[in-house]
Formats: structure tokens, C-alpha cells, sequence
């Protein structure tokens, strides 16, 4: 017989393996031993992702590796999602606006960054690549964001994140904007009036949680 | 006050001797565009005006690269796919807009590149050859990398993904790459003459922000190795490696290469800002001519002053590598930087590089 610790802790490890078929039948498994789906994705699915996170940190797990660890990821939260219970008490999570810079079609930093963060528990609206600055501005407005992040690969594109800085201060939206990607770093998120800069993904989790105090 | 002319500056550091002052090579592409008042998406779409646009460039400003074509996403345009010109807000470089690889069975079905034309964007490459060749320039063209080609001929989330679970087909696709660069590097030293001919081998695909440096070893390298015994085999003198962004942990096996052909070539190396000049001297600099990496993003969004003070480090750490040194950005010249700024390259050159 199989215990509560050791389907979780299977979870984790497929997750951090990139084992979809195996997540997916542990996943599958814990439902079917009565195990709250919550404590299946946060002891399972979540502690897998925060080891590839610190993987990833120390550069001992790199970019297709964390693909397929996602993968497996989202393989089991398909499966514990619908059995999920909803806590109307809860806090909502905070609401972040993600997308590539206009001009910019290179979104793999973006998808790791959006999976980090869908892990450490927010709320993802994805407006995808070559994203136009109004575009950010109205989905932050409709979605009634906390946050909008945006991450640019060229010097070409990375001169459309200011803009929408720009007008959501204009507008006097709540939102606050995190920016990344290749050409950015600290200091030009600082002139640009970026309320964080995030290096990496992991880093990108470390400023939205600070930003938004989840 | 230059001693030399910017040809005779550039040919006595390729020769191993000490020119008049530093030479600059910018790594200007789509900036040329902007200098010359062209739409970017016809400096690509054209060679004959990319040709135009880099020689106006050249002239106006007095730098030593001469005009050459490219762009990242090398590739699929080669194997049947699309791309777009970059014609819209933001862009900088042709983008894929059709992998003609989307699924692992499209692997076997793609069809290497006839090897007696140019295909794909080499058309357009061949037009800023053939104008450089015939006023005296070098020939330059891309070669490589196989990897960064290979990650855009396919879907690349999928392509990074078969590296992992389907190592045999991402072998099959990487060595049809291969073949197709050397196929057009075999193309083009036919058509001018190896001692022509410059080969450009570079990509991001292969930092160490995206693989490791085994899956570098097992994906990468053995590509390059290919490509690069092609480039020996055809005695073509000049290769220029463009490393790019973090590719620290691959220095290895950049040894490697370079030490399985005794060193043998003039080679010159563009690493990324991430990789420190004095690390790329200790590595390569006895047989090696080291280039510059001034921080693109930086020579964008800094004041012409902060430049020259970056350029001026970048000389300051390079300028005595034992092999010779060239000022360059650790990347492309980024399109749009203010017209200034290649000034400060120049400025910087002449104000801090001069050998006594």
C-alpha cells in the first residue's frame, strides 16, 4: 500500500523529472486515495516546481528541462483542478497582465516566467508576443490588474515598455509593471519607471510576490 | 591622428601585427537603416539596399567591418519556411512566421537546400557579397551556428524539448543544418575564391540562460565541429564567432575546437558583455584576436560620454591581448541607438587605443 507522503513526494519528483505520464497517473492516484487535490498540488505539483526553481537558480536545470517539468506540472493540475474545493473566505490572488513587448515574438522567458508565477499562486492573463502597448493598458483595465509584466528579447522592442508605464499612470490604474528579458537590467527598469525588474523567472516570483504582498 | 586607412588597420590585425590605433568593427546591421533613412524591412528584404545602406554607413562614419548579411533566425527561409521583414513597430530582424518543422515527422520529410545556388536569405547575401568583391572587400556570410538554425527551422519550445525525449530526430535535424551550411560555405568560396571569403558563425540559442554545457557538448558541438572542418577543409582564412549572450560554461568546448585544428585559421571572437575580456584572453588570446563587447543595451539607452567610458574599458582590458584586439559591442549595434554612438566607438579608439 501506497502512502499519503509517498504519492506526494512521487508528485514532486515527476514534476522536477519531467515524467508527464507518471504525474499525470500520481495525480491521478492521489484522487482516487482521497487526498485533498489542494495538498496534492501544493505538496505535490508545487514542491516539485520550487525545486526546478532552485534548480534552475543554481544552473543545474536549464530550459528544456524546466519545459518538461511544466509539462508535468500542468499534466496533474488538469487532473486536481475540477476536484479542487473553493474557499469563498479566501484571499483573492493577486491579477497579473503577461505578454512580449511589441515587436517581439520570442515568448519562451515569458511562458517560464507565466508558469513560475501561475505556481506561487497569481492569477495569469496571457496577451501573448508582439503585444501592442494599448493592448497592455486595456487588459489591465478589464482584468482590473495588480500587476503587469512584460518581458522584451531586442533593444528594439524594449523601448515599448515605457509607454505603457506611461499610460497607466496616466489612467491612475493600481497597476504596477515589472519588465525583463535579455537587454534589461535594474537600472533601466529604474529609468523607465518600472516598479521591479526580475533577472530571471525566479526572480520575476521574488518582486511580483513583494509587489503585490502575497 | 589615424597613421593607417581603415583597410590597412584592418589587414595588419588580421596579419598579427600592431595597426596605428585599435580598429572598430560596430556590428552594425539594421542601424545602417536608420542612419540612411531606409524602411528596416527593406534593408533585409533587399541585399542589393542592405549593401547600400552598410557602405553609406561605413563611409560616413570611417569604421574598418564592411558590409555583410544576416540575421538570427537564419534557417528556416533555407529549408521552405517563412519569414517576415521587419517593417512593423519594435521589430529588428526577420522573424519566423512558418517553422517548416512543426511535428518530429516533419524531420525526415525536410529536403536539405540544393548546394549549387544560393537559397533563402544567401540570395540576398550573395547580392552584399558580390558588390563587397567586386570594390576590394571581403566576402561575409553566415555559417553557422547549426544550433540557433535548428531551434528556428523547428517550433524552438518543441525543438528544446526533443533534445530531451527525442534526441535521434534532433540529431537528424541539427545534421541536415549542417549539411546546408556547408552546402552554401561550399557555395560561396566557389563563387569568389576561399581567400575571399569571411564566415560568420554565431547564435543565442546555445547560452547557458537555455541549455547546459553537456546539452552544448552533445547538440552543439558536434555541428559546429562539422562546419567548421568544411571551413578548414576549404582554406578560408577568416571566421568570426559570434558567441552570443552567456555562453560562459561553452568556453570549453570553444577550446576544443580551436585546438582540433591546432589553431589553425584567423579567427576573431565576439563573446557576449557577459563574458569578461581578460577570461577571453587567457582562453584565446595567443592565437585568437579577441573583439570588444561594449553592452549593446547599454550603447542604446546611455549618454554618448558613458559610452566612450565603456568603450574605453573594453580597450584598456583588450587592447595588449597578444593576438590583436578589435572594438566591438558584445552584440548587434542596436538599431535604435542615437546617431552618435558609433562615434564614441571611434572617439574612444582614437583618444585611448593607439599603439606606441
Amino acid at each position: 500500500m501506497v502512502s499519503k507522503e509517498e504519492i506526494l513526494e512521487g508528485l514532486a519528483k515527476a514534476v522536477v523529472e519531467g515524467d508527464e505520464v507518471k504525474s499525470e497517473e500520481l495525480a491521478k492516484k492521489s484522487l482516487e486515495m482521497g487526498i485533498d487535490p489542494y495538498e496534492a498540488l501544493m505538496q505535490g505539483c508545487n514542491k516539485g516546481m520550487a525545486k526546478v526553481s532552485d534548480l534552475y537558480e543554481c544552473k543545474e536545470m536549464f530550459v528544456p528541462e524546466i519545459l518538461l517539468s511544466a509539462d508535468a506540472m500542468y499534466a496533474a493540475i488538469d487532473i486536481l483542478k475540477p476536484h479542487l474545493k473553493i474557499d469563498a473566505s479566501a484571499k483573492k490572488p493577486a491579477k497579473i497582465v503577461i505578454g512580449v513587448a511589441q515587436g517581439d515574438i520570442h515568448d519562451i522567458g515569458k511562458n517560464l516566467v507565466k508558469m513560475m508565477l501561475e505556481v506561487a499562486g497569481f492569477i495569469l492573463i496571457d496577451v501573448g508576443k508582439d503585444v501592442p502597448v494599448d493592448t497592455f493598458v486595456k487588459k489591465a483595465e478589464e482584468e482590473d490588474a495588480d500587476l503587469v509584466t512584460i518581458s522584451a528579447l531586442m533593444t528594439t522592442s524594449m523601448m515599448y515598455m515605457e509607454p505603457v508605464i506611461k499610460k497607466l499612470k496616466e489612467k491612475n490604474h493600481k497597476a504596477k509593471v515589472v519588465v525583463g528579458g535579455a537587454p534589461i537590467n535594474s537600472d533601466f527598469a529604474k529609468k523607465i519607471g518600472a516598479a521591479g525588474y526580475g533577472k530571471d523567472a525566479v526572480e520575476a516570483v521574488k518582486v511580483a510576490k513583494s509587489l503585490t504582498g502575497a | 591622428m589615424d597613421k593607417m586607412s581603415p583597410p590597412e588597420r584592418f589587414h595588419a590585425v588580421l596579419m598579427g601585427e600592431k595597426p596605428d590605433r585599435v580598429p572598430v568593427n560596430p556590428f552594425i546591421l539594421g542601424f545602417a537603416a536608420k542612419i540612411v533613412g531606409m524602411p528596416l524591412g527593406d534593408f533585409y528584404a533587399d541585399g542589393n539596399k542592405s549593401f547600400e545602406a552598410q557602405f553609406m554607413c561605413m563611409r560616413l562614419y570611417g569604421y574598418e567591418s564592411t558590409p555583410m548579411y544576416g540575421y538570427a533566425s537564419c534557417g528556416p527561409w533555407e529549408f521552405g519556411g517563412k519569414v517576415g521583414f521587419p517593417y512593423g513597430e519594435g521589430h529588428s530582424a526577420p522573424y519566423v512566421i512558418e517553422h517548416p518543422v512543426m511535428e518530429i515527422g516533419d524531420i525526415d520529410k525536410l529536403e536539405v537546400p540544393d548546394s549549387d545556388k544560393p537559397v533563402g536569405g544567401y540570395v540576398e547575401a550573395q547580392k552584399v557579397c558580390d558588390r563587397c568583391v567586386q570594390m576590394g572587400m571581403p566576402a561575409i556570410f553566415q555559417g553557422g551556428s547549426v544550433f540557433t538554425a535548428a531551434a528556428v527551422v523547428a517550433d524552438t519550445t518543441k525543438f528544446l524539448k526533443w533534445i530531451k525525449t527525442e534526441p535521434k530526430s534532433a540529431h537528424a535535424l541539427l545534421d541536415k543544418v549542417s549539411q546546408m551550411y556547408m552546402n552554401q560555405i561550399e557555395y560561396f568560396a566557389n563563387r569568389y575564391g576561399p581567400e575571399k571569403c569571411v564566415v560568420f558563425d554565431g547564435g543565442p540559442v546555445e547560452a547557458n540562460t537555455v541549455i547546459s554545457p553537456q546539452k552544448f557538448e552533445e547538440f552543439a558541438f558536434p555541428y559546429m565541429m562539422k562546419v567548421h572542418k568544411k571551413i578548414r577543409e576549404l582554406d578560408i582564412p577568416v571566421t568570426l564567432m559570434h558567441p552570443c549572450a552567456d555562453q560562459n560554461l561553452n568556453i570549453p568546448y570553444y577550446i576544443k575546437l580551436r585546438e582540433s585544428f591546432n589553431w589553425k585559421g584567423i579567427y576573431a571572437w565576439i563573446f557576449g558583455p557577459e563574458t569578461p575580456l581578460k577570461i577571453q584572453i587567457e582562453k584565446f588570446g595567443s592565437h585568437d584576436i579577441i573583439g570588444g563587447n561594449v553592452d549593446p543595451p547599454s550603447i542604446q539607452t546611455k549618454s554618448y560620454e558613458e559610452v566612450v567610458r565603456l568603450c574605453k574599458e573594453n580597450i584598456e582590458q583588450g587592447m595588449n591581448n597578444p593576438r590583436g584586439f578589435i572594438l566591438c559591442p558584445g552584440c548587434e549595434f542596436p538599431p535604435l541607438a542615437e546617431p552618435i554612438k558609433p562615434m564614441a566607438f571611434l572617439d574612444a579608439a582614437r583618444q585611448f587605443g593607439i599603439y606606441k
